[in-house]
């Protein structure tokens, strides 16, 4: 559950700030997917936008949280 | 979790992670005990004041438009007369400024008045233990439904506690979404049930996380993941009114009989009732110092209070007062003057002027916008008369609150002009609109590549309302 949160929490804080900038910066309208202009309405736009900040933040998060284990965590594990 | 606790030389060796996650897996529900006072009525008008404007605010109108909407779909948040539009983000970071320093401001003064009184975390987290409490009963009473065993008794309140909270959830995340997608269309939405799938989606969020952070997670949110509740010390000085529990005047503590002057029995005012510890939110004694888990809340001082009134002691055994006030004896008067201090003062300055400048800023912004694009597709080209025609888009955006007509004059190049004649736009209250200018120069009129001209905005009905921009002409080598 700690872990979860550790993982979740900071990496969905950093993604609304993400979020925030980016389209405070980039209309979605000039957004390109594929080559194609991302024709979803906005909401989705935003919201699949926020989501996938949220991903790659989360990523960061469990990456870090992997590489923190201690010697002691590892050896015990094996 | 009932795994037997790592012995103590265990734990010290790799502490950090053990520790944390210890303390996370054996959190001991806290039955708090509702509490009523002074503070406790603070609280309350906070509640409501919040709630009003959050709940209520999306119902309201103005000039035939939602008055506060962040509107994703056209990119423009309306607040009333206001409307920010991406190219005002300027003031979105003054915004952000302003917010850390009043709550510097403020937590210089009297530590953590945010959290106790105006954090939604601390707001829904009293509507939900409101709820719990006249469902389920007391706090004794809800420790006694805990450990019993399933019963229809149980089994109703449990669904009546969860059923009421699920609704105020909804509604709130119904709310929050109303902030970004329109009321009137949400309504509809909701009255056929044929809600967008991601107005859905974030109704369903939404809801979902204060029904977790108001009813489950609590005192825990504000322990293990609020940013604020780490560095609130640092802002934090020996003149800041803090909660304390006036260690000199309670100790040492002790039960007595009441009309018993504690002095003859060598005790001080605490009476180790323990309802301090029972009305903490977050679970703590105050009588052990200050600690970075106490948001502040002020509930200690209430229920205190009220044991002080019942012993005929003097209130404020627990009080807001300073580390130095306690320190050197001080009264009122001193604790008023040290809030005068260079850190508040230099606090209290730049909020000033960040404010001003927020002001000035939006009082001064430019009623017309324009933005200029060169038509990418067609670059020049050669029309019959030995003319040269470039083609632009105007994006004009108009800020004011009325609609206005716009027209359009070109300069810089002998013999440049618009073909079809200057033209007039019609755009709407806060609101653009594009148009497409074809502008004719003669062939011979310029160097060959780019010119400069300039592109001249006008309001029909207030000439000294108007706009120069600035872009090129290309013409063929
Ligand atoms: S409520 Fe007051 S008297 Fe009772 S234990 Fe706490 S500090 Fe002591
Ligand atoms: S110690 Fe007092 S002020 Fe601090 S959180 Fe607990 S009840 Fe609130």
């Amino acid at each position: 559950m700690l872990k979860l949160i550790q993982v979740l929490w900071p990496s969905f804080a950093v993604a609304a700030l993400a979020e925030a900038v980016f389209f405070t910066v980039i209309d979605p309208q000039e957004l390109y997917l594929f080559g194609q202009v991302v024709h979803y309405g906005a909401l989705a736009t935003y919201s699949i936008a926020f989501l996938g900040f949220w991903l790659v933040c989360a990523a960061s998060s469990l990456s870090t949280l992997f590489l923190q284990r201690s010697a002691a965590d590892i050896n015990r594990r094996n | 979790m009932s795994s037997p606790s790592p012995k103590p030389q265990q734990a010290q060796k790799s502490k950090a992670p053990q520790s944390s996650d210890t303390l996370y897996e054996s959190r001991k529900k806290l039955y708090v005990r509702a509490v009523t006072g002074v503070f406790a009525n603070w609280r309350w008008a906070l509640v409501w004041i919040t709630q009003i404007l959050f709940y209520g605010l999306p119902w309201l109108s103005w000039n035939d438009r939602q008055a506060v909407l962040f509107h994703l779909a056209e990119r423009k948040f309306y607040i009333f007369g206001t409307v920010f539009w991406p190219q005002d983000v300027f003031f979105l970071a003054i915004l952000l400024i302003i917010s850390a320093y009043a709550l510097f401001f403020f937590t210089a003064i009297a530590g953590r008045l945010w959290c106790g009184y105006a954090c939604p975390q601390t707001v829904y987290t009293e509507i939900f233990m409101w709820i719990e409490q006249k469902i389920e009963g007391d706090h004794i009473r809800r420790q006694k439904l805990d450990q019993a065993p399933m019963s229809a008794n149980k089994l109703f309140r449990r669904s009546a506690k969860f059923l009421v909270w699920g609704l105020v959830a909804l509604w709130t995340g119904f709310t929050f979404v109303a902030y970004f997608s329109p009321t009137s269309e949400l309504l509809e939405a909701a009255r056929t049930f044929s809600f967008g799938p991601w107005e859905l989606f974030w109704i369903l969020f939404y809801g979902a996380f204060t029904f977790l952070f108001a009813g489950v997670l609590r005192e825990q949110v504000c322990k293990y993941m609020c940013p604020y509740a780490r560095f609130q010390a640092v802002m934090f000085d020996p003149d800041t009114l803090v909660i304390t529990y006036d260690e000199a005047r309670g100790e040492p503590r002790g039960v007595r009989k009441k009309g018993v002057d504690p002095r003859s029995l060598g005790k001080g005012d605490c009476i180790d009732c323990g309802i301090c510890v029972q009305v903490c939110p977050t679970g703590i004694d105050i009588r052990d110092g200050l600690q970075y888990e106490c948001i502040g809340c002020a509930a200690c001082i209430d229920a205190c209070d009220q044991v002080m009134d019942k012993m005929n002691y003097p209130r404020g055994l627990i009080r807001y007062t300073t580390e130095n006030a306690l320190k050197k004896n001080w009264g009122n008067k001193e604790i008023v003057a040290h809030v005068f201090r260079p850190r508040t003062l230099i606090y209290g300055t730049v909020l000033a002027v960040v404010c001003l400048a927020f002001v000035w800023g939006l009082a001064s912004r430019d009623p017309l916008r324009v933005d200029v694009i060169r038509d990418r597709a067609s670059l020049a080209r050669e029309v019959e008369g030995g003319q040269i025609e470039n083609v632009y888009r105007l994006h004009v955006m108009n800020m004011a609150e009325s609609t206005r007509t716009f027209t359009f004059e070109v300069s810089g190049l002998p013999g440049v002009k618009i073909a079809g004649g200057p033209p007039r736009i019609e755009v709407g209250p806060a609101s653009t609109q594009s148009v497409t200018l074809q502008v004719l120069v003669p062939y011979d009129a310029g160097k060959p590549g780019s010119n400069e001209i300039e592109f001249l905005i006008t309001a029909e009905d207030d000439p000294s309302l108007s706009l120069r921009e600035e872009t090129t002409f290309l013409l063929p080598r």
